[in-house]
């Protein structure tokens, strides 16, 4: 057998998402609408769906609400939509309970350098 | 039935699919899969003009430009060489790019060839990572989020809109990996009881790990020929008819229908035009099951069934049905090297349509036409070839 020992240590340029990941690492959610249809997508979109690449950045208050679920061994995972934004996102749900809906992103804990598109749960009085 | 592509699949091969533990490389596989599949097609080494390598991913071969490696092993130095890849498509996009040079006017004879190991001598949480960036590693990527997570979300939306579920998940698994048991070359012939299906440990719900393909070593090669120019002893062979591909957004969350493969749909749609068939004319196919639920999926996208649950329990699916599914195992029952996939698809259905398949699983009646289907991560990239007997 030929042994290979390989550390690799990334730091990737954000490019045109740096609003995005810099939102989530303050705790934020900063989406992309489209200046011709007005979709807001997040994670934002570089092209529109209607094909438009102009834009601007818009903060949503970072609260989402599940649509799909999965939980097991790999962990607790869930399709979401942020209030404001009209697609779905793939998020971590940290600590839902079975019956929780609604969630928040939360700022990254200090020491933390990867943002990280984590939910944590938040209860809702209606 | 048009034949506008003129490429013949001259030769095919592919090599068992498993966890190899006899100190054999990628690259003793990949020659495995060439010598066998040059040997059915009569041609000389010098005669391939081209050799195209499907192959996934650096992380575990250790090997940048590993189609120069190959070249080189295969006794190809000099063929122009050159490496395809689209994830889990990588190996029908090998095959595309191979007809299309073909059809092309400038090029005979091409190899293909599809490999990858399973690089189980990483710890399983560093592959699991790897495989998570088949999918939009900057955002998606940033939830942490598994392929197996990632999937199950598509399939309970799928389940939302087809009906469809866990009693539907646990026959792809009993037929593919019963099919399995008949292929030499499978990584998983098992029979399964439903119990053990349904009691299996949950990997993201409703997956469950018998619901899922494994990871394994292996290679799959075919030598495709333009028809003109095929040895006189290969006039039987089966010929390419048409192909085609498409994508989707790469964020699962960006799609209209969460659950449809859509590209797979427009894919299809592409290669039936240029095949000038209709899908009724279809008489077996190799689906992509990275997961039982895409399976149905694919199915669904496809148009080969106007009621699947009620073609699943009625046998249409088993190979003696009338619309055979994963004869082969598909990537549950015979395993899954990720580069070598498509390829293999390929391969085991130009040996069905010649009657040349493993004995057991070999229809009675000579299919005409077979479909190969494939996709890279969550059906963001789709690849569908349709496939024509000598005699159809
Ligand atoms: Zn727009």
């Amino acid at each position: 057998m030929i042994k290979h020992n390989l550390p690799l240590e990334y730091t990737l340029a954000e490019g045109w998402l740096q609003p995005f990941s810099s939102g989530i690492l303050s705790g934020g959610a900063v989406a992309r609408q489209c200046s011709s249809c007005t979709e807001v997508s997040f994670p934002p979109h570089r092209t529109c769906r209607c094909g438009d690449t102009r834009g601007s950045w818009i903060t949503l208050d970072g609260r989402a609400d599940i649509h799909y679920r999965t939980m097991g061994a790999d962990g607790d995972f869930a399709l979401v939509k942020f209030r404001g934004a009209d697609t779905l996102c793939t998020v971590k749900l940290c600590n839902f309970a079975a019956d929780q809906r609604v969630g928040q992103l939360r700022a990254a804990t200090t020491g933390q350098s990867l943002p990280a598109l984590h939910l944590y749960p938040v209860q809702e009085h209606t | 039935m048009r034949s506008p592509s003129g490429v013949t699949v001259t030769g095919a091969a592919v090599t068992e699919f498993n966890r190899r533990r006899d100190n054999s490389s990628f690259r003793d596989w990949s020659a495995s899969a060439f010598e066998q599949a040059l040997r059915m097609s009569g041609l000389e080494r010098r005669d391939i003009d081209a050799l195209v390598v499907a192959s996934e991913s650096d992380f575990f071969t250790l090997q940048l430009n590993p189609a120069s490696v190959l070249a080189s092993d295969l006794g190809l130095t000099g063929a122009a060489c050159s490496r395809v890849e689209g994830g889990g498509a990588s190996g029908q996009l090998a095959v595309h790019a191979a007809v299309r040079a073909i059809q092309s006017g400038h090029i005979d004879h091409v190899a293909v060839i599809g490999v990858d190991p399973s690089a189980s001598q990483l710890d399983p949480a560093t592959v699991k990572s790897l495989y998570s960036y088949s999918f939009d590693a900057w955002t998606d990527g940033m939830s942490g989020i598994t392929s197996t997570a990632l999937y199950a979300l598509s399939f309970q939306a799928f389940m939302q809109h087809s009906g469809l579920g866990i009693s539907e998940l646990a026959e792809v698994t009993r037929q593919n990996r019963r099919n399995a048991t008949h292929n030499p070359g499978a990584h998983l012939g098992r029979t399964h009881t439903l119990d053990e299906i349904n009691q299996s440990p949950l990997i993201a719900s409703p997956y469950r790990r018998l619901h899922c393909s494994p990871l394994s070593d292996g290679a799959a090669a075919i030598i495709l020929s333009g028809s003109r120019l095929t040895p006189g002893a290969r006039r039987a062979a089966p010929s390419i008819i048409g192909i085609g591909a498409a994508s989707d957004t790469a964020h699962l969350g960006a799609r209209e229908n969460i659950g449809s493969f859509a590209a797979k749909t427009r894919a299809m749609q592409r290669a039936l035009k240029e095949a000038d068939i209709r899908i009724a004319d279809i008489d077996t196919a190799e689906l992509y099951d990275a997961y039982a639920g895409a399976q149905l999926q694919a199915i669904d996208a496809l148009g080969l069934s106007d009621n699947i649950a009620t073609d699943l329990l009625d046998g249409a699916f088993a190979p003696t049905g009338t619309m055979p599914v994963n004869i082969s195992g598909g990537l549950m029952g015979q395993g899954a090297p990720v580069g070598a996939t498509g390829v293999a698809q390929t391969a085991n259905c130009a040996l069905l349509l010649e009657g040349r398949y493993h004995p057991p699983l070999q229809p009675s009646a000579l299919p005409r036409i077979a479909l190969a289907d494939t996709h890279g991560g969550i059906c963001t990239t789709a690849a569908v070839t349709l496939l024509a007997g000598a005699r159809a």
